[in-house]
């Protein structure tokens, strides 16, 4: 009986990793097959059937690339607009929600409800009177248009505020007693309590700021103040050839790579951030 | 989410003691203004002011680079008569319908397998997590190429099987589908993450005793697994909705081309409002039709919000 | 006291959090603030979208800055698809480069809302002949009375085909007896479908293809007086059912295969044998390994009328420039026969000034290229109105389903002849 249900459970555990793998193969294919695309000649790509293994590896691909677009701009760009927006917004929205979690003032229910409606509008309402303040601030076409409207968030300052609600009162209170002010007892009690939270929130912001297009795409409009997900997009432009795939693959690549590896080296906290907001 | 706002809504009326504690409280007011007015200042100027000017601006009618004058309800009228909106809501509506329950159905799938105390989880949560961190820009590149009806890698493992593969993304009947599958495939990893977490938070011996009971993996999905699951069901559904109602990126980088055949059958109202403000220069137009896709979600996310008591189980 | 300390140190702190963003980006970007007037250092931006010209266009702006070694030019390249809205979003922002290619189609739109520089004063002050220019070309840069561009170059349209697969299939070459029968046997020779090769490469494309069998068929796209829609007349109607007929044949790829793998590519990998494209491919196909020696071009085939279209870029200023002056010298020098003879060398484009396309034409002795320019004398204008873009979408939308066979090429033009009509009425 006992040997049964143990076969029993090694060929289920064999068929759920069958299926795992499977489902993984799916997932994989694409960046397999990006990597590969973008290391061959514009002939192989277009060979049918089609060339899986390039027979010399076209590193040129990537040099092009960087001739033809400013690269590195793209780079700095995306680097600055991200870690100034995280720094920023994770500062300016648990500041916020500090205070909307753990003080009493007048109107507080009121001001949260306003924070929350704005999480229920779509982005396309935001989109042409920030473009106009942007002009009229004569911000166009500078990293502060990229960066500026992505310091403030309703969502961050929400998430947040969740996250400083389930930590104990008896603290704070503690402090108060101590004499501690408000911002002492947030800068000193609180963050250090929050940092799952905040990294959280570091982590989406960075994500969202990385790989936004419709923005950038608006504001700014010469390449070397274009991050890098306008850039790609910029890549495939109208007559100028780019149905030339491998060039299209090698930008792709190095487009995606550092998030690649900051989510592989930051896996956990991934993982815990979307949990957190998940459960409400 | 808003019984949590309850409790602290009294505290402020009750009786107020002596002088000093009074003082206190003024300065816990002013510390709390202090706080909030940086970010209640942004979200003014840049998101609340823009609604307020989006509303306005979808009464004008737009000159040359951004000068505009007032045509009150014209846009709406045109929009109306437009069958174009009416062709953007339809594929909005397709592409709602279809791609957020594929992924929420995958993901729950693919969840309940991590979840059976395997080997190896976290190296499966990276790979199905890749596509979630990569910009929308390379996935359409990357798909657009796979889709490619004459040298793509999807057509070709057809053909080796015997099937012609369709013409992914420029057939007007195939394309929406075509990016369907990849908003799917992109966003499994996320959900899967939340129904994982879902599920870890219901507790073994639930199964243990539907195990005495004799039921089999299958029932005690669905009299277990499922309800339970339905908060973290919920949460997914409302944000993917709300995502789904804007999508924009996949179509304008996969399909979005000047002379492909598919380009009506997979415009959205996101990319009516995307070509019309910033491409054809129709600024006030591109309002309405924003404001028609805010009343939209509005309506929606209201609904689910009322029949959410109908099937989601707080315990 | 120390409660006033630590206020003061949250107020500082959200200070710096709100402003680092402006405070660290501000910098890139401050590039012109200083004044226009002289030998300061000063660096003008030039926007232009042709990845093919980009050499020529470094020459030109190096040269130009040993002339003025206080000018830097810093070029800017955008493609061709986000070229316009990029600059709709720069002039409504004022953000304008100072100096930058314009076309046909926006010259009207520009022009009329003051965003770009009228050059009369500074040509007339410096001498500048407009009598070096084609006529046809200054007139399209002329817009109520006022010149607003001098113009850079000129195109006109090619059959372009390849020898080899003309050879294999036993077919003669093109030349200029051929007519649109000539064109439809021959497509129909040379497709191979075994093989996977297509005879021409049908793709729904105005300038490329169809405005040229519209204006040799005796139609148009728009009337003289720009206030109503040609689309509707038979010989349009008769020039646009030439491309889609060879669709229908199957002796070209079907619009969506081409909406995935644009035309001209199909033509550099072998799959298609003739393509009606722009003297703008020439360099293009001289730098492929492939299409280098293997094709050519020759003159359209014929309708009832020997014609075709000629369209040409122009330079232009941009209204609000810091530097009206240098920017004024940079195109001058661009529209000047130095400048012209660089990029005829360079063979990016047939420059506009009269007497130096002879240049171009030997530029790449391996095509025929000599026939861009004999077709010109019979060109007709690009068609244009005051906002082009509106109804350019239009045509775009209707020609894409009829070229689908979605609708019938009669009921698409037809439909368009009434939308774009309402829509010119509005201008």
């Amino acid at each position: 009986m006992s040997v049964q249900t143990g076969r029993n459970r090694v060929g289920k555990n064999l068929l759920i990793h069958l299926l795992l793998i499977l489902g993984a193969l799916v997932m994989v294919a694409p960046f397999v097959w990006m990597i590969l695309t973008s290391l061959k000649t514009l002939g192989e790509s277009t060979q049918v059937p089609p060339v899986i293994w390039p027979t010399s590896l076209q590193w040129e691909n990537y040099t092009h690339i960087f001739e033809m677009l400013p690269f590195y701009d793209f780079y700095w760009n995306t680097i600055l607009t991200t870690v100034v927006k995280v720094v920023g917004q994770v500062f300016l929205c648990s500041l916020a929600a500090y205070a909307f979690a753990r003080i009493e003032f007048p109107g507080r229910n009121a001001l949260f409800i306003v924070f929350l409606s704005v999480l229920m509008v779509p982005g396309q309402v935001f989109l042409l009177p920030q473009f106009l303040i942007m002009k009229e601030l004569g911000w166009l076409n500078t990293l502060t248009a990229l960066i500026v409207p992505g310091l403030f968030s309703a969502f961050g300052t929400f998430l947040l505020r969740q996250f400083f609600m389930s930590l104990p009162k008896e603290l704070e209170e503690a402090a108060k007693l101590d004499g501690c002010n408000h911002f002492q007892i947030y800068w000193r009690i609180m963050l250090p309590l929050a940092k799952p939270g905040l990294i959280a929130l570091a982590i989406f912001v960075a994500l969202w700021s990385w790989n936004d297009l419709m923005w950038p795409l608006i504001v700014n409009s010469t390449p070397d103040k274009m991050t890098l997900s306008a850039g790609l997009a910029y890549l495939t432009g109208e007559h100028t050839n780019m149905t030339n795939y491998p060039i299209l693959m090698a930008g792709s690549v190095l487009a995606i790579w550092p998030m690649i590896i900051v989510f592989i080296f930051l896996q956990k906290h991934f993982v815990e951030g979307i949990t957190l907001t998940g459960s409400k | 989410m808003s019984s949590q706002l309850q409790p602290e809504v009294h505290a402020a009326a009750r009786p107020k003691p002596a002088k000093p504690l009074n003082r206190m409280k003024r300065s816990d007011w002013l510390w709390a203004y202090l706080m909030i007015a940086p970010t209640l200042l942004g979200l003014g100027l840049f998101y609340i002011w823009p609604v307020v000017q989006t509303i306005y601006l979808s009464f004008t009618k737009w000159g040359g680079f951004g000068k505009y004058k007032w045509t009150g309800v014209d846009n709406y009228v045109l929009l109306f008569q437009d069958p174009n909106l009416w062709i953007a809501l339809k594929n909005t509506l397709i592409y709602t319908v279809l791609a957020v329950p594929a992924s929420i159905a995958i993901s729950i799938l693919i969840a309940v397998l991590l979840n059976q105390k395997i080997k190896g989880i976290s190296f499966y949560r990276t790979l199905y997590f890749l596509p979630v961190v990569t910009m929308a820009a390379a996935v359409a590149m990357v798909w657009r190429w796979l889709y490619n009806a004459d040298y793509g890698l999807i057509n070709y493992l057809l053909g080796t099987v015997g099937i012609q593969g369709p013409r992914w993304i420029s057939d007007p009947d195939i394309a929406l589908y075509a990016v369907i599958i990849v908003a799917v495939w992109s966003s499994i990893g996320y959900n899967m993450v939340i129904f994982l977490a879902g599920l870890q938070g219901i507790p073994r011996s639930y199964y243990e005793a539907a195990e005495i009971d004799g039921a089999g993996p299958v029932r005690m999905f669905f009299t277990i697994t499922l309800p339970l699951l339905t908060p973290s069901i919920f949460f997914v559904s409302i944000t993917s909705l709300i995502g789904a109602f804007q999508v924009f990126d996949l179509i304008y980088l996969m399909i979005g081309k000047l002379g492909n055949p598919a380009a009506e059958s997979t415009q959205t109202v996101a990319y009516l409002f995307f070509t019309n403000g910033f491409e054809s220069g129709n600024g006030g137009y591109a309002a309405a039709v924003a404001v028609v896709l805010l009343v939209l979600i509005l309506i929606v996310t209201a609904i689910q919000m009322k029949m959410q008591k109908k099937w989601v189980h707080y315990d | 006291m120390k409660k006033l300390v630590s206020l003061a140190m949250a107020a500082l702190l959200v200070a710096v959090a709100g402003c680092s963003g402006g405070g660290q980006s501000a910098t890139p970007s401050d590039g012109q603030k200083s004044g226009a007037a002289t030998g300061e250092k000063v660096t003008l931006t030039y926007a232009l979208w042709d990845k093919n010209q980009m050499p020529a266009m470094e020459e030109i702006a190096k040269k130009f800055h040993e002339a003025n070694p206080n000018v830097d030019i810093k070029i800017e390249l955008t493609p061709n698809k986000q070229y316009w809205t990029k600059m709709e979003a720069a002039a409504t922002g004022g953000t304008l480069p100072d100096v930058f290619w314009i076309n046909g189609p926006r010259i009207i739109k520009y022009a009329a809302n003051d965003v770009l520089l009228p050059l009369d004063e500074q040509i007339k002050a410096d001498g500048v002949d407009l009598g070096n220019y084609p006529k046809a070309l200054v007139d399209l840069y002329t817009y109520d009375g006022k010149t607003f561009a001098l113009p850079k170059d000129f195109d006109t349209i090619g059959l372009w085909y390849n020898k080899k697969l003309f050879d294999d299939a036993k077919v003669p070459y093109p030349d200029e007896t051929w007519d649109w029968n000539k064109l439809k046997e021959a497509a129909k020779k040379l497709t191979d479908e075994k093989k996977g090769i297509w005879g021409i490469a049908a793709a729904p494309y105005g300038q490329d293809n169809y405005y040229n069998t519209i204006f040799q068929a005796g139609g148009s796209v728009i009337s003289e007086d720009r206030k109503s829609s040609g689309f509707d007349k038979p010989e349009t109607i008769e020039g646009l059912k030439l491309w889609v007929d060879m669709i229908n044949d199957k002796v070209s790829p079907s619009a969506a295969q081409m909406s995935e793998t644009e035309s001209t590519q199909l033509f550099e990998s072998g799959k298609v044998a003739m393509v009606y494209s722009g003297s703008w491919m020439a360099s293009a196909f001289n730098g492929n390994e492939y299409t280098k020696d293997k094709v050519d071009v020759a003159y359209l085939p014929k309708g009832k009328e020997n014609t075709s279209v000629i369209h040409g870029l122009g330079n232009v200023i941009a209204a609000n420039t810091k530097h009206p002056k240098e920017a004024w010298e940079f195109v001058k020098y661009l529209g000047s026969k130095e400048a012209a003879e660089i990029q005829a060398s360079k063979g990016a484009a047939i420059p506009a000034f009269n007497g130096t396309q002879d240049t171009w034409v030997k530029s790449m002795p391996n095509f025929n290229l000599k026939i861009f320019i004999d077709q010109a004398a019979n060109a007709k204008a690009y068609p244009i109105s005051k906002d082009t873009a509106k109804w350019a979408k239009l045509e775009t939308d209707y020609m894409t389903k009829a070229w689908a066979g979605q609708m019938s090429v009669e009921d698409a033009a037809k439909e368009l002849a009434q939308k774009m009509n309402e829509l010119l009425a509005q201008e």
